[in-house]
């Protein structure tokens, strides 16, 4: 008798697995430390895509398992993505905010036969450690590249360039420094700050002896936004007309509140602005408010982990549930869709985003700072990625 | 109290050896269950045995020297730093080479820090050490065309260990590479504390001016400290950057060398196993709870700190010691 | 020379606010000696105070900051009683690993009940905008800071050279078995001087809160600072404090308008250079 029972049930097991497969996602991100606005993005996204699209692709249901990394940490990154493919059995990663993070994960992803779409992390060189790393975010190059025709466009002829002394702010400054001298502008002076700058009216002062009609500056969105917005004010250089661009980093939905009328007209390039007119985005910004809670918080991660689970569903599409990471990887190239921030397609080259840039305003709209889009870049690749 | 005097009828050497042996033995059960629960999850094994060899090192310098110091990771960093720049700069990507240049340039790291946190004591020192870990941090940030800065050193591609055992997708390599060494640095380590060297370091950390006063030299010897803890710290980062390919400005930081610090007294100082049992409960700790909820984790490890604290003040091996010999008294 | 008085300026207003939030942290390493490493948790909670009593609360600045550093005493005292009380006079590392568990669960607490993003304290119209000093404008808030600074390093002087209460706190420094068989409450004395430099830390908190912004991991972030500064500075040195969070605000002001590039390079050889020629800080008694 017990013996029946028990084979009845490894038959309903086995039988429920047959019929219907689950098809497990991990996702690493920061969920907690001082990131974990930007992880509860990366849910925020991932749980909107679901809640419009459903968990089920065709026979098969998506299974999201987490896993947290608090700060760039190369080695805990290569252990949970190897934990995750190995013990979890997931068949597709994803997630990644920071660029060491993911450049740890993707050497283990051949031998796994696992797809890695990257969320976040933003230097151009990511996409050449594996053939399989598909990315949904945006490069530094690429949302810094327009302003220098900003700049021209106004007028300005001679700009600083102020930048947090890391990877992105180098590469940020590398951007603008190329796109306004080949413009015909010059840079008066390039300045890189220590990345625990708390203090930035010396920075402003230097700014303001520097002669420069404009200043570029790049730091990662976060705490540090609000001291330099607010030096920048107080130390008169908005008063005096020189004008802030920067990358979209600098104003960040989230932040806005507290940045308050000091950041009012700033200028940034970015490549999604939750405030972005279009049907897909009311879709994507309902649903996403809903699940992280409170649309203030909401920020650019959960658009790159709205598009990413949606190429994921095309890659279980298109290889029918079954694991083979190569085939996934083929089936995206060059897929194009429109998505909360406009149309959208996979470069097939370096399996990386062409997509609208868009020039947006800090302004007041009904009670609500948000960043206003007032020029549209279209179809913009990546200028800072060289092919290996 | 018997078994002391018939064990004690043996010579010293003989019942030191038959320690360590049971020690190795005890230490190579635990990793080879640890392969067996836990088959896909190698590559956080393997991290652990790197930060042993970190919190080990620092047991050196912390628990048996007496200087207190929240930089460590400049040694790890370094270790990890040399061999990655080795690996993917010069091609010297043959794995044990990679981890003798890492324990070289701990080494050399070591004995050149010390130089500078040998001049503190207590809180000047905490200090001190915090300084050069930050420059080092700075100076990696800085030297991005060498260390990749931000984005981390990637590129290092070790070869096959011995020609034979390549580094596949299950760690198998890279694990049993970090047991082996694990037991060798552990077995050189216990003849070094044990040792006249070892004994003088300990007499320093008890009480500086009474060694010195023997006419021992407390500063070069605490330098040669430092620079064996550096060897063994550089072993540990030359492993982390043969398992993980990449090497990131993390194993620089002060967070890294503050959570050292947190696991050694976790454990115990002062005793080899107490550092071990100390990286094993906190990572395997931090890995679990940041696994069930990783939204709330470090409340949880911050209360666990605390318990610690107030129950196990001599850390959990402490604690251990207690209850055993309280347990024997009563028997 | 308008650089120079410009940089000074500023050097000033950053220096006052580091020593606003450092001088609590002298009192409980020189005074107590404890290692407090949550120092920088409890700036957090009265910059949190301030803010949700400043934004949600609509109440003014000064009761704010009132509400902030009672209100973080407050959470302080049931803490010392039960937690760090077991930890006077305990080694250095233990200390260290109790009050690290702190900082994490109160960061953890604050990240749930405050969310991860972005505090800030409202100000009111006077310390808003800028002032003219001649040579150059500075914002009110910083002129302010510098005021309380002032202020600060006058009333504790005041607190514990001139007043009974700091007698009996010297005398317990100094010897508090004898000073218990004198009569002096000592516990008493401690939960006290706790309670003071858990207030000094939230008013830093708030009245810093423009340069240092009130996020989980403002504790973490600082705590290397402020830990340097009472170092640089020596444990227990009311002046020393004050003549460290100048210099050493100075050193770093100058360093980022100059060159920036190496501000940090600059901040930690001058820590290692002081430290070395001063083992216990610029002013701090010989142990």
């Amino acid at each position: 008798m017990k013996k029946l029972v028990l084979a009845s049930l490894l038959l309903a097991l086995s039988s429920s697995v047959t019929f219907a497969d689950t098809i497990k996602v991990g996702v690493v991100g920061p969920f907690s430390g001082p990131a974990a606005l930007q992880g509860k993005n990366f849910q925020a996204g991932i749980n909107a895509w679901l809640a419009v699209n459903g968990n089920t692709i065709g026979d098969d249901t998506i299974e999201i398992v987490y896993r947290d990394l608090p700060a760039p940490d190369p080695a805990q990154s290569a252990a949970l993505t190897q934990e995750l493919i190995v013990s979890e059995g997931v068949q597709y990663l994803a997630g990644y905010y920071y660029t060491p993070d993911a450049m740890a994960a993707a050497p283990i992803l051949e031998e796994g036969n696992v797809p890695m779409v990257v969320f976040n992390a933003a230097t151009s060189a990511i996409v050449n450690a594996s053939p399989y790393v598909v990315r949904t975010s945006f490069t530094t190059w690429q949302t810094s590249t327009p302003m220098a025709a900003v700049a021209r466009q106004r007028g300005i002829d001679k700009v600083i360039t102020v930048v947090s002394d890391y990877g992105p702010g180098v590469d940020s400054e590398a951007a603008f420094v190329a796109g306004f001298t080949g413009a015909g502008g010059e840079i008066v002076e390039s300045v890189r700050m220590p990345m625990n700058t708390n203090d930035f009216s010396p920075m402003m002062q230097r700014i303001k002896d520097s002669g420069a009609e404009a200043v570029f500056a790049f730091l990662p969105a976060g705490p540090a936004t609000l001291g330099f917005v607010q030096a920048y004010v107080e130390n008169g250089l908005k008063d005096a007309g020189v004008t802030l661009l920067a990358p979209g980093d600098l104003t960040q939905e989230p932040d806005l509140a507290a940045l308050g009328d000091n950041a009012l007209g700033l200028l940034t390039t970015f490549h999604y602005a939750v405030s972005h007119d279009s049907p897909e985005n009311s879709a994507f910004v309902e649903a996403a408010s809903k699940a992280i809670g409170s649309a203030s918080e909401l920020s650019f991660p959960a658009v790159g982990a709205y598009d990413g689970m949606y190429v994921i569903s095309k890659m279980i599409e298109a290889t029918g549930g079954n694991q083979d990471a190569a085939a996934a990887v083929e089936a995206v190239k060059g897929l194009s869709w429109v998505s909360p921030r406009g149309p959208v397609s996979i470069n097939p080259e370096n399996r990386h985003l062409t997509q609208n840039i868009y020039l947006r305003e800090v302004a007041l709209e009904d009670g609500q700072y948000i960043n206003k889009e007032i020029q549209t870049f279209e179809n913009q690749g990546d200028p800072g990625w060289k092919a290996p | 109290m018997s078994d002391i005097s018939l064990t004690s009828t043996k010579p010293v050497w003989q019942r030191t050896a038959m320690r360590d042996l049971i020690a190795v033995l005890i230490l190579a059960a635990v990793a080879a269950l640890g392969y067996l629960l836990f088959p896909s999850n190698l590559a956080l094994l393997t991290r652990i045995i790197a930060v042993m060899l970190l919190v080990l090192s620092l047991d050196l310098v912390t628990g048996y020297s007496g200087v207190a110091t929240l930089g460590h990771a400049t040694v790890f960093g370094a270790g990890a730093y040399a061999a990655g720049i080795f690996a993917a700069k010069f091609g010297v990507t043959d794995p044990l080479l990679m981890l003798a240049i890492g324990a070289l340039a701990g080494a050399i790291a070591g004995a050149l820090s010390s130089l500078i946190i040998l001049r503190g004591h207590g809180l000047s020192q905490l200090v001190l050490s915090i300084a050069v870990v930050s420059l080092a941090h700075e100076a990696a940030n800085k030297l991005s065309a060498w260390t990749g800065g931000s984005d981390g050193l990637s590129g290092i591609a070790p070869a096959p260990l011995l020609g034979l055992f390549r580094f596949d997708l299950f760690g198998r390599t890279a694990f049993i590479m970090a047991v082996v060494l694990l037991i060798a640095v552990f077995v050189v380590l216990r003849i070094i504390v044990r040792s006249p060297f070892g004994m003088l370091c300990r007499g320093i950390k008890q009480d500086p001016i009474r060694v010195r006063a023997m006419g021992a030299p407390v500063y070069f010897t605490l330098v040669k400290m430092y620079a064996i803890a550096g060897a063994v710290a550089g072993l540990g980062g030359a492993l982390s950057a043969i398992a993980t390919k990449v090497v990131g400005l993390d194993s620089l930081s002060f967070t890294m060398s503050a959570e050292a610090l947190v696991m050694l007294v976790l454990g115990g100082t002062g005793k080899l196993y107490g550092a071990m049992i100390g990286t094993l409960v906190f990572v395997w700790f931090e890995d679990r709870v940041s696994a069930i909820n990783p939204f709330h984790w470090l409340t949880i490890v911050g209360v666990l700190l605390v318990i610690v604290v107030l129950f196990a003040p001599k850390g959990l091996t402490g604690a251990a010691e207690t209850l055993w010999t309280r347990l024997r008294r009563q028997s | 020379m308008q650089t120079i008085l410009s940089i000074a300026a500023d050097a000033l207003a950053y220096g006052m606010v580091l020593f606003i939030i450092s001088i609590g942290l002298s009192v409980t390493m020189g005074l107590m000696k404890v290692v407090n490493l949550a120092h920088g948790a409890f700036a957090m909670i009265g910059g949190y105070i301030a803010s949700y009593a400043t934004q949600q609360m609509g109440l003014p600045f000064g009761v704010a900051i009132l509400a902030a550093v009672l209100g973080t005493m407050l959470i302080a005292v049931p803490l010392e009683r039960f937690l760090y009380r077991r930890i006077y006079g305990a080694p250095e590392l233990t200390q260290v690993l109790m009050t690290i568990g702190i900082t994490f669960a109160i960061i953890g607490i604050a990240n749930f009940v405050m969310g991860p993003t972005l505090k800030t304290i409202a100000l009111p119209a006077q310390l808003q905008g800028p002032v003219d000093l001649g040579f150059r404008t500075i914002a009110a808030h910083k002129l302010f800071a510098v005021a309380v600074g002032i202020i600060v390093a006058g009333a504790l002087w005041f607190i514990i050279e001139r007043t009974p209460f700091g007698v009996r706190l010297r005398a317990s420094v100094d010897d508090a078995a004898m000073a218990g068989a004198l009569g002096v409450k000592t516990k008493i004395v401690y939960a006290v001087s706790f309670a003071l430099a858990v207030g000094l830390a939230a008013l830093g908190g708030v009245v810093g809160a423009q340069l240092l912004p009130i996020e989980p991991y403002y504790a973490l972030h600082y705590m290397v600072t402020f830990l340097v500064v009472v170092s640089v500075g020596g444990a227990g040195s009311i002046a020393g404090a004050l003549v460290a969070a100048l210099l050493l605000g100075a050193v770093q002001t100058t360093g980022r308008y100059l060159m920036p590039e190496y501000g940090e390079f600059f901040f930690y050889l001058a820590v290692i250079a002081i430290v070395c020629v001063f083992p216990n800080g610029l002013m701090g008694r010989s142990k």
